[in-house]
């Protein structure tokens, strides 16, 4: 009986050393090179510029009440659906942006962090549309942000800004692809940045603002 | 005691870092694929979108017609949108079977020289593909309904089939990413409408059949 308890003691205390190495573990916290002062960016801000948002029963991050039409699913309900709108560098609207989000089977919670795979449709209607795809790492804004201040109730000291990019493409930069009009055949890197500017879960309250710098061939996206 | 105690400690500590490695998490739920082999060796699948139960949201500009006055969810454009011909849609996706599998947007665009549909789909236990077309002339939908017999503000039933793909044109298989990565192959897509009603809702079927094959 001795050798018992002193066997869940000794696991229980090897599970928390593990549970710290895996909270403080650096490998978990890579992002993307940052972009250049030439990529082309694309603003918006939450939650002005949201024109929709549906979300999975088991990916709603604030804890808020999905709706009668969510996505409730089996198949779907760690998935969200954001309509969103995109500002130029003039903060003019430009595009509007489709962004299917999906946890991802990549998630390693000790090499990789916590990942979503990223499927962005963008399509400005002078110039055509793109098609971006991204694993962006959550799992700093959780450690970091989400989970003290939200769920912890610890004392909001942002402005935090997050480079959440991981790949899947070269230097852990997103995959942009031209689909139609100007963009047509044309390839390219994506890195997202965005720096959440309040959080206050008593007045249930986020607000952030998001950057997507795009790197694609042709003066199309040179920078305006 | 000692080594049973430090033998413990490594294999909690262990134990808990391989899980925190191997355990796949964040694993979706998934059905069966229907998909089918064809003759070129190719393969065919069907998507399905149940209209309205499907839709999550469409774009409220001019453009919309009858496929934003009856959605939901509406997606407010501001005013310098309002006038562009451009329509964005999202939906949940089925498999042939009607079990909801994904979800996509679609976006119309026809602001430049002819236009264009572009549809992502994300089935989220296999990944996303991209599908490109030339896109459907405006207000497409409500011509061939008042062809079959509809006029606004009246409740309508009928059979109305429409393909959203120009006759003589090809929808292809533009990307893919997991399952999907590196397939090419084309797509039709057909909206059949079985009932609007009077607030101009859609009732209805958009089929999506896909060819794909991986290039040798």
């Amino acid at each position: 009986m001795r050798h018992l308890f002193v066997a869940i003691v000794g696991l229980m205390l090897g599970a928390a050393a593990a549970v710290a190495v895996l909270y403080f573990n650096p490998l978990s916290e890579q992002s993307a090179a940052q972009p250049q002062a030439t990529d082309r960016v694309l603003h918006y801000s939450l939650p002005d510029q949201v024109l929709e948002f549906a979300v999975g029963e088991d990916a709603s991050l604030f804890g808020q009440d999905t709706g009668q039409d969510s996505l409730w699913e089996e198949t779907i309900d760690r998935t969200a659906v954001l309509g969103l709108l995109l500002n130029d560098e003039a903060n003019q609207p430009v595009a509007i942006a489709s962004r299917l989000m999906a946890t991802s089977p990549e998630t390693d919670l000790l090499l990789r962090g916590v990942l979503l795979s990223d499927h962005w449709l963008v399509t400005i209607p002078s110039e055509g549309t793109l098609f971006v795809r991204a694993e962006s790492n959550a799992w700093p804004f959780l450690k970091n942000t989400l989970v003290p201040v939200w769920y912890l109730d610890r004392p909001w000291s942002g402005p935090a800004e997050y480079w959440p990019t991981v790949g899947p493409g070269a230097d852990d930069s997103g995959v942009a692809l031209g689909i139609t009009g100007t963009f047509r055949g044309s390839e390219g890197s994506v890195v997202e940045h965005y720096e959440i500017s309040a959080l206050d879960p008593e007045r249930e309250l986020a607000n952030a603002n998001g950057e997507l710098h795009l790197r694609l061939a042709g003066p199309q996206v040179a920078a305006q | 005691m000692k080594t049973v105690f430090l033998l413990a400690i490594l294999g909690g500590f262990g134990g808990t870092l391989a899980g925190a490695h191997f355990v796949p998490w964040l694993k979706h739920a998934r059905l069966p694929s229907h998909t089918s082999v064809i003759a070129n060796g190719g393969r065919s699948e069907q998507f399905l979108i149940r209209l309205p139960a499907d839709r999550i949201a469409a774009t409220d500009a001019e453009a919309g017609g009858l496929r934003s006055a009856g959605a939901t969810g509406t997606m407010v454009l501001p005013a310098q949108f309002v006038a562009e011909p451009l329509l964005v849609e999202h939906f949940k996706v089925r498999d042939s079977g009607g079990s909801v599998v994904g979800v996509a947007a679609r976006h119309w665009n026809a602001s430049g020289a002819a236009p264009t549909t572009t549809w992502s789909l994300l089935i989220p236990s296999r990944g996303a593909i991209v599908l490109s077309a030339p896109g459907e002339a405006r207000s497409v939908l409500e011509t061939a309904l008042r062809a079959g017999g509809y006029s606004g503000g009246k409740a309508w039933d009928g059979q109305v089939a429409v393909p959203m793909i120009p006759s003589g044109e090809v929808g292809t298989v533009t990307a893919g990413t997991g399952e999907f990565d590196g397939l090419a192959g084309n797509y039709t897509e057909a909206w059949t409408v079985a009932a609007v009603d009077e607030d101009g809702r859609l009732s209805g079927t958009v089929e999506i059949n896909t060819i794909t094959s991986r290039p040798q």
